[in-house]
């Protein structure tokens, strides 16, 4: 199959792409709804075990951390309105989805979507990819370059986003992450200064830091390595993951969802494997997988 | 408010130490049953801890 692709022509070959990617598209990811609530209430409930002393926060503190790494990417499917479309039946749960999954996070929902966006259209460009700051030499740079973007002068990270914001037009949403971050630092200091400072740092402090390094290593670095293209079947690539596709949250197979973006999470694997000729053709960076 | 805002964000090292690192500090010290020297309380010395390294990560602008 692949010889015969390889001579195909590209009209060809966006027409099998395309439909590949129609058998994926639209079908409900009940995993991500699910996932998203549950994750949300784990986390939740962690708070009344822990200040009660009903469960130790040495027990939870991993939980917690899991919570956080987990978070992300049930928002990340409402970003991309693929649990439901505007004027779908069910487009309240997506958008409930997308705002809440996120609050371990800390992170509004309007900003995640619209900074993502972004970096769809200009995924790699170093002045218009609000991601752009995650690229780093190799992996142990990569975290120590996540780390460096939450220092208090950095100019990535949280600047990054509220630089992309401005950029579009978009500065009333600037409030929601500034007011967002407000409160959880109120949250966290009244905690800290009622008793519960060490309950609030293994809760949320700490598993909000090692979470974030976490979601920006694999789903922004990794996918995205060397960053140094920008053309659609190049500023992404499929990689092997250290620990496995579900350890690194599905993103082995990241290209698929830049490419078609509208793809639920669980179905980029089947998508990657059936297209898998197409994008050889294509002289995708499939390294190892 | 804005204004308010930006006061906040713009001396947050500072405002992290104390409304955060001060009491962690304090509370890691009591729980660990660690003896300070010269007579420091816990939140004494959260106190020191945070103005000296709330200070540093103000006037550099990074925590590490």
């Amino acid at each position: 199959m692949t010889d015969t692709l390889q001579d195909s022509s590209e009209p060809d070959l966006m027409r099998r792409e395309r439909e590949i990617a129609r058998r994926h598209i639209g079908k409900f990811p009940w995993l991500s709804v699910t996932w998203a609530f549950v994750n949300l209430a784990v986390w939740l409930s962690l708070w009344p075990l822990v200040l009660t002393s009903t469960l130790s926060v040495w027990i939870a503190f991993p939980i917690a951390t899991l919570n956080v790494m987990l978070c992300y990417l049930p928002s990340h499917e409402a970003q991309h309105d693929i649990i439901a479309r505007p004027g779908d039946k069910l487009r309240w749960l997506n958008e409930l989805v997308g705002h809440v999954s996120t609050i371990p996070l800390v992170l509004p929902y309007r900003v995640a979507r619209l900074t993502h966006l972004e970096h769809h259209k200009h995924t790699n460009d170093p002045d218009l990819d609000p991601d752009y700051g995650t690229h780093a030499s190799g992996p142990v740079a990569a975290i120590w370059n996540s780390f460096q973007k939450r220092q208090p002068g950095s100019e990535g990270g949280p600047n990054a986003y509220a630089a992309a914001l401005q950029r579009i037009g978009r500065e009333d949403v600037m409030l929601e992450a500034v007011l967002s971050t407000l409160v959880f630092y109120v949250i966290l200091f009244v905690l800290a200064w009622s008793g519960f400072a060490i309950e609030a740092a293994l809760l949320w402090w700490l598993p909000r830091h090692i979470g974030q390094t976490y979601i920006v290593y694999y789903l922004s670095w990794a996918p995205h390595h060397p960053a140094n293209e920008t053309g659609r079947y190049r500023n992404t690539r499929g990689f092997r993951a250290a620990f496995g596709n579900i350890a690194s949250m599905g993103m082995q197979y990241h290209i698929v969802h830049h490419l078609h973006p509208r793809i639920p999470l669980i179905r980029t694997p089947r998508a990657f494997h059936e297209m898998r000729d197409v994008l050889e053709a294509r002289d995708c960076r499939l390294d190892g997988i | 408010m804005r204004f308010f805002l930006k006061t906040i964000f713009d001396y947050g090292a500072v405002v992290f130490a104390f409304g955060f690192i001060a009491p962690l500090t304090m509370q890691i010290i009591t729980r660990a049953g660690i003896d300070l020297p010269f007579g420091l309380t816990p939140l004494m010395a959260g106190l020191i801890l945070a103005t000296v390294w709330g200070g540093i990560a103000q006037y550099r602008g990074r925590w590490i």
